[in-house]
């Protein structure tokens, strides 16, 4: 009986697989397509143009299941700012290294005579160091947080790496609007001065004094300087602006809006981390006697000839050049000897 | 090892340090053999220390556009400071869970990075105004700046640390904590203690001879 049994469900498993191996089912009609779900994801993915569908979520975006525009804004992050930054910011340090190199600080005709010229108050020098040193932690963060997956990974590891950049993370946006507020006191203090006058484009077409002879005529501020200056407030605002748009992700904005702003904010601080190389270099070892003006607010006369004369001259029709032994009085110096005070003028 | 060490016996130690170092200096000052005014009282005492003590912190008609930065920078730093110091979310909970065994109502976390916000810039302008200035050069001494640089370091960690994910950087922010209150009792910080018996006495002495300043 048993091995009836056996026989029979031996038989019947055989058959089965036999019948399976002759017919084998159809295919449901789905299958026979290449991808069967490609007509849904095309809608899904929205390639073309983010579009708004219908969700009970109530949220920027919340519509949108993917943001084709996200893509495309993390494929220019990479392949542009991430890979040209760095290429500009060397390229502009080696400019100011080989200028330096052939050039050498840029001297004043005659000397340094002793003789000073207040430039700048206590308070326009605050708000330009408050400016300055903001200015460079955020460039010093922001370059870490662009930057730091390529080239500080590398060098320090993961581990190192995630605490600077959340370090960097926090303390970038939290100093963020304190650069806003420095930018609107250096436009209170310093605007007025640095509005457009004739005889600025000449020392435009010349070069600020490298093409052609002969000294450039130029204002207590002048075109180059005029020019940095609205390029910090003008790039300075779009930065700031672009940042806050970014560091309050809760008002409203949309992935596009806060796209857009990135690309904005890193465009813009590259290229105003980049040009203020050139002002710090002609500010301090570039020129001889230019870091003064920002360090006791008072510049030698002989500076003010050879870079500003308009500007001289106004000072010394109004008698406001002071003696060595005036300036050194005046910042708690004694003088050791007359001599000495009056400088070699 | 590391850990261990700044949270446990320098932290004891820094607290200590601080309470005795601060004490020791109120009581000197309190004890301080002063001369006995022997003087006729022109007015009330207590009446010119109390005035004293809120009229100064309105700066005086005749000088306040000369010092309009520092009373700005000055109100900026220390307010956003307390702020941050007493109302911050993570040091109420470390007072309460270190230090006194209960908290209060912490300030939103907008309310926080905007105070710190104040604190940064008002200590920023400051320290500036005292480098750039050549008399609140020529008068600032090692201990102004390193007093001005350590609060700076302190307040630079704890931003820093914001991110919280990060113990490294807590335990960074703690060790600065740390150096500050050790040298807080010895330094011109000390202001912070005796800025207002410093204005009591000051306006005392004036209202007992009658002098309205």
């Amino acid at each position: 009986m048993r091995i009836h049994t056996l026989l029979m469900m031996v038989c019947l498993l055989l058959g089965t697989f036999q019948v399976q191996a002759a017919d084998p089912p159809a295919k449901p009609a789905e299958l026979n397509s290449t991808s069967p779900g490609a007509d849904l994801w095309r809608e899904v993915r929205q390639r073309d143009m983010p579009v708004e569908g219908v969700t009970q979520v109530q949220g920027v975006d919340s519509g949108v299941l993917i943001n084709a525009e996200g893509d495309r804004w993390a494929r220019f992050r990479i392949e542009k700012p991430i890979r040209y930054a760095p290429v500009v910011l060397l390229v502009v340090i080696s400019i100011l290294v080989l200028f330096y190199a052939l050039r050498g600080r840029v001297g004043i005709e005659g000397g340094l005579s002793g003789r000073m010229v207040k430039r700048f108050s206590d308070y326009e020098r605050v708000v330009h160091w408050t400016l300055a040193i903001v200015f460079l932690f955020l460039a010093l963060t922001g370059l870490i947080l662009l930057l730091g997956r390529t080239m500080l990974i590398p060098l320090f590891g993961h581990d190192l790496f995630s605490l600077l950049a959340s370090a960097s993370k926090e303390s970038h946006n939290l100093i963020g609007p304190i650069f806003l507020v420095s930018l609107i006191m250096m436009v209170v203090s310093f605007a007025r001065r640095n509005i457009y006058e004739k005889g600025d484009l000449t020392w435009l077409l010349k070069g600020g004094g490298f093409i052609g002879k002969g000294h450039v005529s130029g204002g207590f501020f002048n075109m180059g300087e005029k020019s940095w200056y609205w390029m910090v407030i003008l790039i300075g605002l779009a930065i700031s602006i672009s940042g806050l748009i970014l560091v309050s992700p809760n008002f409203g904005q949309g992935r596009v809006i806060m796209a857009i702003s990135h690309v904005v904010h890193v465009l813009g601080a590259i290229i105003l981390i980049a040009v203020s190389l050139g002002h710090m270099y002609m500010g301090s070892i570039g020129t001889e006697g230019s870091i003064e003006a920002m360090k006791s607010g008072y510049v030698d006369i002989n500076w003010v000839e050879a870079h500003h004369d308009r500007w001289a001259q106004q000072v010394k029709e109004n008698d406001e050049v002071l003696t060595a032994e005036e300036f050194a009085r005046l910042h708690g110096r004694i003088p050791e000897s007359t001599d000495n005070a009056t400088g070699q003028s | 090892m590391i850990e261990y060490l700044i949270k446990e016996p320098l932290w004891y130690f820094s607290l200590a340090v601080f309470c005795i170092g601060v004490l020791w200096q109120l009581a000197r000052i309190i004890f301080a053999a002063g001369k006995t005014d022997l003087s006729v009282a022109r007015g009330s005492a207590s009446g010119g220390a109390w005035r004293n003590v809120f009229s100064r912190f309105v700066p005086h008609r005749e000088i306040a556009p000369r010092i309009r930065l520092q009373v700005i920078g000055g109100y900026m730093f220390h307010l956003g400071l307390f702020a941050v110091l007493f109302f911050a979310a993570p040091h109420v909970h470390f007072l309460e869970n270190h230090l006194l065994g209960f908290g209060w109502t912490p300030m939103p976390h907008w309310a926080f990075i905007v105070a710190a916000q104040f604190a940064f810039f008002g200590l920023i302008l400051l320290w500036l105004r005292r480098m750039l200035n050549s008399v609140s050069r020529l008068i600032s001494t090692t201990d102004d700046h390193i007093a001005a640089i350590l609060t700076f370091v302190v307040m630079l960690t704890g931003c820093l640390a914001l991110g919280s994910g990060f113990h490294a950087l807590n335990l960074l922010h703690l060790f600065t904590v740390e150096l500050l209150l050790i040298y807080f009792p010895f330094s011109c910080l000390m202001h912070a203690f005796t800025f207002i018996p410093s204005r009591a006495f000051t306006g005392a002495w004036f209202g007992r001879r009658g002098i309205d300043a």
